[in-house]
């Protein structure tokens, strides 16, 4: 709540200050008419206190709206900040962090959670002061009457405190139990309409919309589960009341017998008692409010409680400028419990050219996502020019690399929006010049809004090859000293890839680069290439080098070779 | 910064009326038995409610003021049986309201998404994918809450305000009317606030689609955001799409709170001009004192019923603005393309996902087909294509040349806008979707896993398929990696399969296309991310399996597709070379150009 405890006091205020008009307006009423039964002493006409009561409820008016809009007004504020904060985290939280949590669940707490804890915030603490001015006024009132039979009335409180306590416990379940089915309706839509063309494709509509009906049954069960906590609550709440009452009339009718206590007085005194049943069923209200702001927010604290597991050295090396110098010493990773990388041991020299390849899943993209620290260095180290990666600040490793990941992924902004995303404030030549090495220009031309077209979500409007170039050209726009393409051709003709290696060659300059492919075409110009078996270097040396060995390089590139001869016999 | 995303859905254009709340009603409509039991309580529990001071009076006057303690057990325990009633019918009132509510909320959910599965898919080129996600879920819970507000007591509320008024005019009629002459300003207010309170609500929802289209978009590219170092730029962004939603609300928040003021302040006012005039009339001997205050305590009673509507009323703007971008999405019409009526006896039923075609395959024809995926940007120009059983053809050439979009016609994932694609004769929008698509296995360029198991991503669910999952994976080699893994086809796979390599990824939804054992086999780039010994192995593993089948692959690669039966170029849309491969290097055009660029060394 943080700085928002004066906009609530401020409510506070306002709202006794409301409540007071409206205790008022009774006052005047009285008066009012006790002037129309003896005119002589009355110190009004009727139609003045007509115009008193008219001004206080307009008063009354006025005030009830500062005080609401100060206090919902407060909710909100909190409900933006805390959108901030859990935005800000999630843009700290690494790749580790988010392959264990579906889009929809994040989606789902910062949207249903959030507006639970705003509900807490806002209507429930307005109700909560307004239930809690009313009792006030109400007990001091009963106390005036009659002390013991007040402490007689709120005999049976402390029972009902007791059950409600064992309520509020499983509607804290019950509600957090809601809000994770809600959690898993939200990731079915977005995991169908994400699959969209897939679903269609495989006449996966009919299955999708039955497991999709599940969810929605259990989402179902678990509001109602809800429900009846919540139905259950109204009556003890009711009956607290009226057990209350049914004390009063015992003991309060044996005083009245006894002479103790004046007839009248036990009648107002049940008339005030009366006022307490309003906010005592307002109470169960406000408690179903605690409890799902609860759940929901120990939801929220899962993320603000989450920690990275790249994180920003504490004592940050000052590197000055990273020049490109690449040392990976006795590197092992591993995602979960198997190794992905085992001992890696290698050297790049700044401005080298380096070639990997290996089979599917050999771990190539490991490889090179430890450079810009997608994933934690912790077991060996990696060197960049000389300074251990992890006492390197995070923002300047990234400045330093250009990363061109195996899947690409565009924004649903502008071509140019979506190449200038790696240099802010990029020129409009500088960003033609990035697409023109991407190979995009003859494309763009095709484009009717060129540049300024307009890519659908995740750039579905391109085609596999256009989006790839777009990728790259973001990269290279960067100037990065550190070039890294993990399978940057994949999606490309040959002509294209021909356009595209000749104007790289040009850029390269004192780059270092990587470039991981399974066709050996784009690692022509490496000076060195390394083969990736399990996790492990099982080759390294310059295409003629590993062609002499005549190991696993050499059998790609003889099947290779050998389709190319057959077919020109 | 201020991008010009697609996530820019301002208050929907379309304003609908008063119709709305009809169709609604045609929602709540079949639970009308559990509604009324619901109604039927609350006189039950007014009862209740009232019978306990009236239990109370006569402890008192029969009892206490007596001085008689016998008897006063029984009206104790009377009492106590009330309040138990009391709570009972309560309990069950609640509890069939939210049942209604719940399963008019399942209804109107699972319409809705069946409906999004009708969508074409054009509708989700331009749709982002968190917007429909709020349409499915905050869009619906606002309606929820409508139900756990009570709105369907309104009936009752507005039956007690008519009795109330019928009582009062029995009364007294004039008193009655300067009562009732604070009414015109409470319509007037209600009816002005519901144009501004639905414009307020209408921005709301608006702007927490966009806020949730932009998160889905942008925790799907949080390791791009973090590889540029642009954080702070997304996080400006969001502060603004998040600062912008909050002050959409804030003008809700206001005339909720005048409203509320307004109905308080009025019924006060109502009570000091009947002390006005009224007073006036005591005066004058026209009226009795008695019945002033009993007049006024009637006002209290009055105004008890409309404070409890308002309370309802904007709660209810809030869903019809809910309701309103509901039933616009029901309302797209962007349908996957419709069946045309059979120029012949089309074969299969409509609906039946299962129905083999009484025959097999023998030929598809691409005739002279245009297509554009924005108005006139034809993508493909007069692209004219002849399959025959069991043949295989390649489609070459550069990218974004048309080759996938050749692909998702076949599917009709999108409809040729001249020409036609005929299988065995019949124009493919003659033949229902599913028995078409049925006949067809896709590879698409980009995979998608979805979260679940390997067995569940190659079987998709179908008890078909999932008998052939092992030996689907087999075929494309994707067996090796499967059973390297701990839980094997039982592994876990995370979210677009974010826990598997691109290759891997593109090996089992490779695998899921042999699964479902389709006549026609579409290969898009279909081993782009794989090693050229994986993809040998396939080729192997392919081998026996096409016997039969007629396959179109698109590929890059060209020692994949060297053993086609036809290799297609498509240049810019158009078909600019056809033959074997050796044809087409005798005739040294465009594919001879890429064979030699890719093998030149
Ligand atoms: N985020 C991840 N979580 C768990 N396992 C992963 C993750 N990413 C990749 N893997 C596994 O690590 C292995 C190597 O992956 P990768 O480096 O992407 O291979 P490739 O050589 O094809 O690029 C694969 O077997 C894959 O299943
Ligand atoms: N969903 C789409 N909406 C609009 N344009 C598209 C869409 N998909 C592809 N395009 C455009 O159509 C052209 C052909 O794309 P595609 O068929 O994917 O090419 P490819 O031959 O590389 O597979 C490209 O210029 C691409 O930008
Ligand atoms: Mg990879
Ligand atoms: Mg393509």
């Amino acid at each position: 709540m943080r700085n928002r405890w004066g906009a609530y006091l401020l409510g506070a205020l306002l709202l006794v200050g409301t409540n007071l008009c409206g205790l008022a307006i009774p006052w005047l009423l009285k008066l009012a008419i006790e002037s129309l039964q003896s005119p002589a002493k009355a110190g009004y006409t009727p139609a003045q206190y007509g115009g008193l009561i008219a001004a206080a409820a307009v008063a009354q008016g006025i005030i009830r709206v500062f005080s609401r809009t100060t206090l919902l007004n407060a909710g909100r504020r909190i409900e933006y900040e805390l959108r901030e904060d859990l935005y800000a985290k999630l843009l700290t939280l690494d790749r580790t962090y988010f392959s264990n949590w579906r889009t929809g669940d994040i989606l789902s707490r910062l949207a249903n959670d959030l507006t639970n804890v705003r509900m807490l915030l806002g209507f429930g603490v307005l109700s909560l002061l307004n239930t809690v001015v009313i009792y006030t006024a109400s007990l001091i009132l009963l106390t005036r009457i009659s002390p013991f039979l007040t402490i007689c009335a709120v005999l049976p409180f402390p029972v009902m405190i007791l059950i409600v306590k064992q309520m509020s416990a499983s509607m804290f379940r019950v509600s957090k139990r809601t809000q994770e089915a809600l959690a898993r309706l939200t990731t079915r839509v977005e995991e169908n309409v994400s699959a969209a063309a897939v679903v269609r494709a495989y006449c996966r509509e009919e299955g999708e919309i039955e497991s999709f009906g599940a969810v929605c049954d259990s989402y179902s069960d678990a509001s109602m589960a809800m429900a009846k906590i919540r139905g259950m609550m109204l009556p003890v709440m009711a009956a607290t009341g009226a057990i209350g009452t049914l004390v009063i009339l015992f003991v309060g009718g044996n005083q009245v017998i006894r002479g103790e206590l004046t007839l009248g007085g036990f009648v107002a005194f049940n008339g005030y008692l009366a006022m307490l049943v309003w906010p005592t069923i307002m109470f169960g209200w406000i408690l179903n409010l605690v409890q799902r702001g609860a759940a929901s927010m120990t939801r929220l604290g899962e993320i603000l409680n989450a920690y990275p597991e790249v994180v920003e050295p504490e004592q940050p090396v000052d590197p000055g400028e990273i020049e490109g110098e690449i040392e990976y010493r006795s590197l092992s990773f591993s995602y979960g419990s198997a190794e992905m990388l085992r001992g890696i041991d290698l050297k790049i020299a700044r401005g080298s050219r380096i070639g990997i390849v290996g089979v599917v899943g050999s771990g190539k993209s490991t490889l090179v996502r430890m450079i810009p620290r997608l994933f934690p260095v912790a077991d060996g180290t990696l060197l960049i020019d000389g300074i251990d990666l992890n006492r390197l600040p995070l923002q300047r490793i990234r400045a330093a690399v250009g990363f061109v990941p195996q899947e690409t992924f565009l924004f649903s902004r502008t071509i140019a929006e979506n190449i200038a995303y790696g240099k802010p404030g990029a020129t409009r030549e500088e960003i033609e010049r990035a697409a023109k090495i991407a190979g995009l220009s003859g494309d763009l031309t095709r484009f009717p809004q060129g540049l300024d077209t307009l890519v659908g979500e995740r750039g579905v409007t391109l085609s596999g090859g256009q989006k790839q170039r777009v990728s790259i050209a973001r990269a290279l726009i960067k100037e990065p000293s550190i070039l890294i393409l993990d399978d940057p051709l994949s999606a490309v003709d040959a002509d294209t890839e021909e356009e595209i290696l000749s104007a790289l060659s040009g850029y390269y300059g004192k780059r270092t680069v990587l470039i991981v492919s399974h066709r050996l075409s784009p690692l022509r110009n490496c000076d060195r290439i390394i083969v990736l078996e399990q996790g492990s270097i099982v080759e390294e040396g310059s295409h003629a080098e590993l062609l002499e060995l005549g190991g696993r390089y050499a059998a790609i590139h003889r099947e290779e070779q050998l389709k190319a001869e057959i077919e020109r016999l | 910064m201020h991008f010009g995303g697609i996530y820019e859905d301002e208050t929907v254009g379309k304003v609908y009326d008063r119709r709305l709340m009809g169709r609604f009603i045609a929602y709540v409509l079949p639970y009308r038995r559990m509604l009324t039991t619901a109604l039927l309580l609350l006189p039950l529990i007014a009862a209740s409610k009232l019978a306990q001071p009236w239990i109370i009076k006569v402890a008192i006057d029969e009892h206490i003021v007596k001085g008689r303690m016998e008897g006063l057990p029984a009206l104790a325990a009377a009492f106590l049986a009330i309040i138990f009633a009391e709570s009972i019918l309560m309990f069950a009132q609640v509890y069939l309201l939210q049942w209604v509510g719940q399963r008019v909320m399942y209804d109107i959910r699972v319409q809705l998404f069946s409906h999004i599965q009708r969508l074409s898919t054009r509708f989700f080129d331009q749709t982002p994918v968190g917007s429909l996600v709020s349409r499915l879920t905050s869009d619906i819970e606002v309606l929820g809450e409508m139900f756990a507000a009570g709105i369907v007591t309104v009936v009752g509320d507005i039956l007690v305000l008519a009795g109330i008024v019928g009582i009062m005019l029995w009364m007294n009629v004039r008193l009655s009317l300067v009562t009732f002459s604070v009414l015109p300003v409470l319509i007037w207010v209600a009816f002005a606030f519901r144009k501004w309170m639905r414009l307020a609500f209408r921005q709301v929802r608006a702007r927490q689609a966009n806020l949730s289209a932009f998160l889905a978009e942008s925790i799907g590219g949080m390791a791009v955001v973090q590889l540029f170092n642009r954080e702070r730029d997304e996080a400006k962004e969001f502060r603004r799409l998040n600062a912008s939603y909050v002050e959409a609300n804030l003008p809700v928040i206001t005339w909720d709170a005048a409203l509320y003021a307004v109905v308080e302040s009025l019924s006060s006012v109502a009570v000091a001009l009947i002390i006005w005039y009224g007073g006036g009339e005591i005066v004058k001997g026209t009226l009795s004192f008695g019945s002033l205050v009993a007049f006024i305590q009637y006002i209290e009673k009055f105004f008890s019923p409309i404070r409890d509507l308002s309370a309802k009323y904007s709660i209810m703007q809030g869903a019809m603005a809910s309701l309103e971008r509901i039933f616009a999405l029901l309302d797209n019409d962007d349908r996957e393309p419709a069946v045309l009526p059979a120029s012949e006896a089309a074969k299969g039923t409509p609906q039946a996902c299962q129905a083999s075609p009484a025959q097999a395959l023998q030929s598809i024809c691409f005739n002279d087909i245009w297509f554009a995926y924005k108005d006139r940007d034809y993508v493909l120009k007069g692209f004219s294509l002849q399959m025959k059983r069991g043949e295989k053809v390649a489609l070459v050439g550069e990218t974004g040349g048309g080759k996938t979009t050749v692909t998702r016609l076949l599917s009709r994932l999108y409809d040729v806008e001249r020409g036609s694609i005929t299988i065995d004769g019949t124009d493919i929008r003659e033949l229902p979707l599913p028995v078409l698509r049925r006949r067809i296995g896709v590879v698409l360029q980009d995979p998608y896993l979805f979260s679940g198991t390997i067995a569940y991503n190659i079987s998709l669910g179908d008890p078909e398929a999932l008998k052939r999952v092992e030996q689907a994976a087999a075929v494309v080699g994707a067996d090796r990696f499967i059973r390297e893994l701990k839980n094997g086809y039982d592994e876990e796979v995370r979210e677009r399969g974010v826990n598997f390599s691109a290759g891997e990824r593109q090996l089992i939804s490779f695998a899921r296309a042999v699964a479902f054992n389709p006549e026609i086999l579409v290969l898009d780039e279909a081993t782009a991310s794989v090693d050229t010994a994986s993809e040998r192995l396939i080729q192997q593993g392919l081998e026996g399996l096409m016997q039969g089948r007629t396959t179109l692959v698109v590929a890059h690669r060209l020692s994949t597709i060297r053993d086609a039966d036809r290799i297609v170029v498509i240049h810019h849309g158009e078909k600019a070379e056809e033959g074997t491969h050796a044809e087409l290097m005798a005739a040294q055009g465009l594919y001879y150009r890429l064979y030699q660029l890719q093998f030149k060394d």
